[in-house]
């Protein structure tokens, strides 16, 4: 066979590859948005957020032939950024040992609760007792093994089953993390909470 | 009630919360009050993408050779 002449199999080849290559790119180019919105709550700030999009974006472009069409895309790309998050160094803070009180499941509940003098609070009312600014701030302060869990399932919406997949953890440290990052939270929004 | 919410119960165990909570207005009220609170923090803690970020990862794809 000549070099300088591809047979027409290899041209259809390289012609399949880049329509393949093509529907990649804008489907995970559609996916940004979202991939953006769990990446700013596991970055500690939007400048932190973006470059770690970015290079999410550069790395899948590069590899995308690694990616097995049909499967879950957006977990795909959270795993590739999840990874990248993690090898900056981040993980040199580490999680807390000690574990939240335990009353930390209602602690914020009861201390909303108690606030409002009516016997019935209305729930919705409740939670407007806390400014987005506490919420934010409360979501950034629970420790990091846990707020991946967190924002994977609670802002990104995956599975346990896809959260697990992401960080490569067994699902059972999904639900105990998810748990314990829950009851984190929920204290630190406690802490926040004005009591008038 | 965490696994309830979550949707990760079986038929039988969904059934089961379900009883629980309709006869217990104590776990009713701490069960819409967790509800709540997801959607409420999921709503706060929301952030768009930046348009110019869009922008620059569209730039990031490969040249057709």
């Amino acid at each position: 066979m000549s070099e300088s002449a591809p047979t027409a199999a290899e041209t259809r080849r390289i012609a399949e590859e880049a329509r393949d290559r093509v529907r990649f790119e804008e489907e995970a180019l559609e996916l940004s948005d979202q991939v953006f919105r769990v990446a700013r709550r596991l970055a500690s700030s939007r400048e932190e957020a973006e470059d770690l999009v970015q290079d999410t974006y550069a790395r899948a472009f590069r590899s995308w032939q690694q990616y097995t069409p049909g499967t879950n895309l957006r977990a795909w790309l959270l795993r590739i950024l999840t990874n990248l998050n993690i090898d900056r160094g981040r993980r040199q803070q580490r999680s807390p040992d000690t574990q939240p009180l335990e009353e930390g499941d209602y602690f914020l509940y009861n201390k909303l609760e108690s606030t409002i003098a009516d016997e019935n609070p209305d729930e919705e009312r409740v939670l407007e007792r806390l400014s987005q600014n506490a919420v934010v701030d409360a979501l950034s302060e629970v420790p990091h093994d846990f707020r991946d869990v967190l924002v994977l399932v609670d802002i990104g919406e995956f599975s346990y089953a896809e959260a697990a997949q992401i960080l490569d953890i067994p699902i059972g440290t999904v639900m105990s993390r998810l748990h314990r990052g829950r009851r984190a939270l929920k204290q630190n929004l406690a802490e926040k909470t004005v009591v008038s | 009630m965490q696994p309830y919410l979550d949707g990760v119960l079986s038929d039988e165990q969904v059934k089961e919360a379900w009883e629980h909570l309709a006869d217990c207005p104590g776990c009713d009220k701490r069960y819409r009050f967790e509800e709540d609170l997801r959607r409420f923090v999921k709503v706060a803690v929301d952030e768009p993408m930046p348009p110019e970020l869009m922008a620059r990862l569209a730039g990031l794809r490969q040249p057709l050779q």
